[in-house]
């Protein structure tokens, strides 16, 4: 018993040590001048001045950000759940396909063009005299071009774009691991199909839900080049925000001030995910979750 | 030691492992090729490839812009006799992409392994650590970087912004194969160890396959994320560490080049062409074992 | 056994993260090795011809290596955070202004550049936050003006007010760059465009929100070339190198781009080298290559730009430019605001940030 636990805990340590500590070195102390910086005073140049403030959480509450804090969350929410939506049937197509290396590498490689080509590629498909309207209009099912571009609808649609593999992948992951008797077994018993799913396949799948909703959610959020170009005059998003506030407005403090906030409010959410999810599991008793709390080998 | 080979354990079949394995779905029926999914999934490649193509279309464009001038290998010819600092670029992307994909692969799949398996102290720390770096705005990693790196007197260049590019790849990966674990049953390890397999067996022969779908994602992923990064690259190069995402965001005042689609187009043929090469490759290899 | 193992796992890893970063390490050793006679230079993209570069390499018997930027603000929010390394760096004037103040450049030697002496009395006297180039060097002055389709726009004002034109609504862009839309504002109500005159900048605040922002389709600092190339936008306000070069020489002629004559707010990108330069004699050399008359004429030609530092190299140019010195006679640099820039950028908060 006790040499379990020894060597439980120098194993765990050996394969997790490496990747804590260069976090720790190459990111954890960033995140602490970070941390530093937003409570001091801004550098009219940029950087900050070496006296402590409260300017920058002051700042923050300014009817124009909240504005723009307002119309993230509902580009974000849109985006995501879209994203989400096409990612399930994805992953499960893929999970269940022969050909699962052919299909990851057509999800993967659009994305090995730089994302900027990519972009300008929809507005050559989106504008008014684009691909898309040219053909609905050659088939009459148009006869005045539709606004695709600069409008909000656009940043949706690309940004789906941008961040679908990464919903796909995590989804597929699990899928693939997945026991597809049980779904046999669910409909053996008189399920139908969408039934099956439902009650069986996701709820066996959460993990990678969870994390596909981390990653496409988080960047999405973050989101800085997309409303840049596909928006409109008023698509800016938090992600526009916080790089003006480094390059144009050389606020640093405030900034920072805004990435800590944001940080802290997803990680609450994500470890707020987790957990519920990991109780979820050992209470529906499936996992057998012993073996990671130890000792009781 | 047992000469018990504890792979046996894993409910799929043994040969080729990972994602060349014929899915053991295969096995049960419900596998209609008209099937609701299969029509999304080839709709989303659909919604993929649409940009590819226009992107194509364009580096065969005549002229610049956006409008169809004429069928012209021009943008080709300059990409082989007149880009040469555009090839530079490529290089330093190809390299840091390669380099720091595989490191955080490596990192981050180990230590998924520790955390999900084995309880530690420490184990919640280097959990919440390794999400973070996703969480926080690129512009921030990269000015904090920039200002650490200085601080510590290390060059900018090609080996800090390969630091940063594993930095952020890393919860990446992380995430991806502890979601693949969460799904693992984990009765197969003790059952493993209880036959007599050593730590290095179990690693080998019963961890590393089970998750070898969540490692190839993941460096996909990471391969990824890395080539397309500009923000955080921006502020950790240094002189002469340009690298393709930098030189074509740089364009940006004067109009980006259709070089550069000629390049995706070039690069998308040669990954296809090796794709295939590897494929014949491997089945020589498959069939000589 | 096990710990061995492990051991051995542990090295693995580390060898193959230090077997690339060696890789990256090498690379810089050996850029290190020959570096005596290179000279980095960090440009906005294509801003020297390749061509000089080559000729310039030649002659010197040098190598020069380049990055780029995108902005004067990405540009020197990373020289502000620490050592670059670079030996030249193309700023505009505010950030001259602003790096001088820091101290972040080195003084130029001007005898070493005995081709300065071709700088415009013009551009040295718009230059006020240096005028005896002690630390930088013009490279060029130009401004930013509006590009009109006139195949589908035939009556229009050629000044500012295009962009109150309500029948071109959803047609026109102007820069996302807070000081050029709020500088022709300013210039179009006959203000200076570095005003910190509370009640003029509320006005101009008023005529873009009220009469401009309503006609625009997007504030584009990035894809408007492209754009009005597409026939996308029938009015841009923009650069016209980016605008010509998107657009095929034949139809040049459906393009009407000029700087209206109001004036609005101008730039002067020059060379300056910063501190902790290591070629600082290299630099010299480059610099004074550079304003060589045959040499300004081919980055003029490639751009199609006016003479508006050089008084020699019009004599040597072959192509005529999209718009003359003279345009710029109205136009005024746009300066480094200090801490008014907080009241532009109130300002600017509320065309950007709110519907």
């Amino acid at each position: 018993m006790m040499n379990n636990r020894k060597r439980e805990i120098r194993l765990g340590t050996t394969y997790s040590f490496p990747m804590g500590i260069w976090l720790f070195i190459f990111f954890l102390v960033p995140l602490l001048i970070i941390i530093l910086y937003s409570f001091m005073k801004k550098g009219l140049y940029g950087g900050v001045e070496w006296e402590f403030s409260l300017a920058a959480y002051r700042q923050m509450f300014n009817p124009n950000f909240m504005r723009v804090l307002v119309r993230t969350i509902v580009v974000s929410v849109a985006a995501t759940f879209f994203t989400m939506l096409l990612a399930l049937p994805c992953g499960y197509a893929m999970a269940r396909s022969r050909n699962q290396t052919l299909l990851l590498a057509l999800i993967i490689i659009p994305f090995w063009t730089n994302s900027l080509i990519r972009i300008y590629a929809w507005i050559a498909i989106l504008s008014s005299e684009g691909f898309l309207n040219e053909t609905l209009k050659f088939f009459h099912i148009i006869s005045e071009s539709l606004p695709l571009i600069y409008n909000q609808g656009a940043v949706v649609t690309v940004l789906i774009y941008m961040y679908i593999p990464f919903a796909i992948l995590p989804i597929f992951t699990t899928i693939d691991k997945f026991d597809f008797q049980l779904l046999e077994a669910a409909r053996d018993v008189g399920a139908n199909k969408t039934r099956a799913i439902i009650s069986v396949l996701l709820p066996n799948i959460r993990s990678g839900i969870i994390t596909s909703f981390i990653f496409t959610f988080i960047p999405i959020f973050g989101a800085y080049t997309v409303p840049l170009l596909v928006g409109g005059k008023d698509s800016y998003m938090i992600g526009n925000i916080i790089v003006d506030q480094v390059t144009k407005t050389r606020n640093w403090p405030l900034a920072s001030a805004f990435s800590l906030i944001l940080t802290l409010l997803s990680t609450l959410g994500v470890m707020w995910m987790m957990v519920s999810s990991a109780k979820e599991r050992s209470q529906s008793g499936k996992k057998n979750p012993s073996f990671r709390q130890g000792g009781n080998l | 030691m047992s000469s018990l080979d504890p792979s046996f354990l894993i409910k799929a079949p043994t040969h080729p492992v990972g994602v060349y394995k014929v899915s053991k779905n295969q096995v049960f029926k419900d596998h209609r090729r008209f099937g609701f999914s299969n029509i999304v999934l080839v709709l989303t490649i659909l919604f993929l490839f649409t940009p590819l193509i226009v992107v194509i279309t364009y580096s065969f464009n005549s002229s610049k812009g956006m409008m169809w001038t004429g069928f012209s290998l021009k943008w080709y010819a300059a990409l082989l006799f007149d880009s040469e600092e555009l090839w530079r670029a490529f290089l330093n992307s190809f390299i840091i992409a390669i380099s720091s994909s595989a490191v955080a692969t490596v990192l981050a799949s180990l230590a998924a392994v520790g955390i999900k398996w084995y309880s530690f102290k420490g184990r919640q720390f280097i959990q919440t650590l390794s999400f973070l770096p996703m969480v926080l705005p690129e512009v921030i990693i990269g000015i904090s970087m920039l200002i650490f790196f200085t601080a510590i007197k290390l060059p900018l260049g090609m080996f800090s912004i390969f630091i940063a590019h594993t930095t952020f790849n890393l919860p990446f990966v992380f995430l991806l194969v502890s979601a693949r674990l969460d799904e693992f049953d984990f009765t197969i390890l003790e059952a493993a160890r209880d036959l007599g397999a050593s730590e290095r067996q179990t690693l080998m022969k019963v961890i590393v396959p089970s998750i070898m779908p969540g490692v190839m994602s993941g460096l996909l992923m990471s391969i990824t994320m890395s080539l397309e990064d500009f923000v955080i690259t921006f502020f950790v190069s240094g002189p002469g560490s340009t690298t393709l995402p930098l030189y074509v965001y740089s364009m940006i005042r004067y109009g980006v080049s259709p070089v550069i689609n000629a390049l995706s187009f070039v690069l998308i043929l040669s990954i296809i062409l090796l794709a295939f090469a590897l494929r014949r490759f491997l089945k020589v290899i498959a069939a000589s074992s | 056994m096990n710990k061995k193992m492990h051991f051995i796992f542990i090295v693995i890893i580390f060898t193959i993260s230090i077997v690339f970063t060696a890789g990256c390490a090498k690379e810089e050793a050996v850029k290190k090795q020959s570096d005596t006679n290179t000279l980095y230079l960090y440009n906005w993209t294509y801003y020297t011809p390749e061509s000089v570069i080559e000729k310039f390499e030649e002659e010197f018997n040098a190598k020069v290596v380049l990055d780029y930027f995108g902005s004067n603000e990405d540009m020197f929010a990373k020289l502000k955070a620490g050592g670059s390394g670079y030996d030249i760096v193309f700023p505009s004037q505010d950030y001259v202004s602003i790096m001088m103040t820091l101290d972040m450049l080195t003084p130029i030697d001007l005898e070493k550049i005995p081709n300065s002496r071709y700088i415009s009395d013009l551009a040295l006297s718009k230059a006020t936050y240096d005028p005896l180039m002690n630390y930088s060097v013009p490279y060029f002055m130009g401004a930013a003006g509006i590009a009109v389709n006139t195949k589908k726009v035939t009556d229009y004002p050629r000044d500012w007010s295009i962009f109150s034109q309500t029948k071109l609504k959803n047609r026109m862009s102007m820069l996302d760059d807070m000081r050029e839309v709020m500088g022709d504002a300013l210039a179009h109500l006959g203000y200076s465009v570095n005003t910190t005159d509370e009640k003029e900048l509320k006005e101009a605040q008023q005529l873009i929100n009220g009469e401009w922002k309503p006609n625009l389709t997007k504030f584009d600092a990035e894809g408007f070339a492209k754009s009005f190339s597409s026939g996308e936008f029938y009015v841009v306000q923009g650069y016209a190198e980016a605008i010509f070069e998107e657009i095929e020489e034949d139809r040049w002629d459906d393009v009407d781009f000029f700087l209206p004559e109001e004036g609005g707010p101008m730039y002067l990108d020059s060379m300056v080298i910063p501190k902790g330069a290591k070629h600082i004699e290299l630099a010299h050399q480059f610099i004074d290559f550079i304003h060589r008359p045959e040499i300004y004429a081919e980055f003029l030609d490639r751009f199609r730009f006016p003479s508006s530092v050089h008084t020699e190299a019009m004599n040597y140019t072959t192509k005529e430019p999209f718009y003359v010195e003279s345009d710029l006679a109205n136009y005024e640099l746009k300066n480094d605001l200090g801490e008014n820039l907080a009241a532009y950028d109130e300002i600017w908060q509320t065309v950007r940030y709110t519907d």
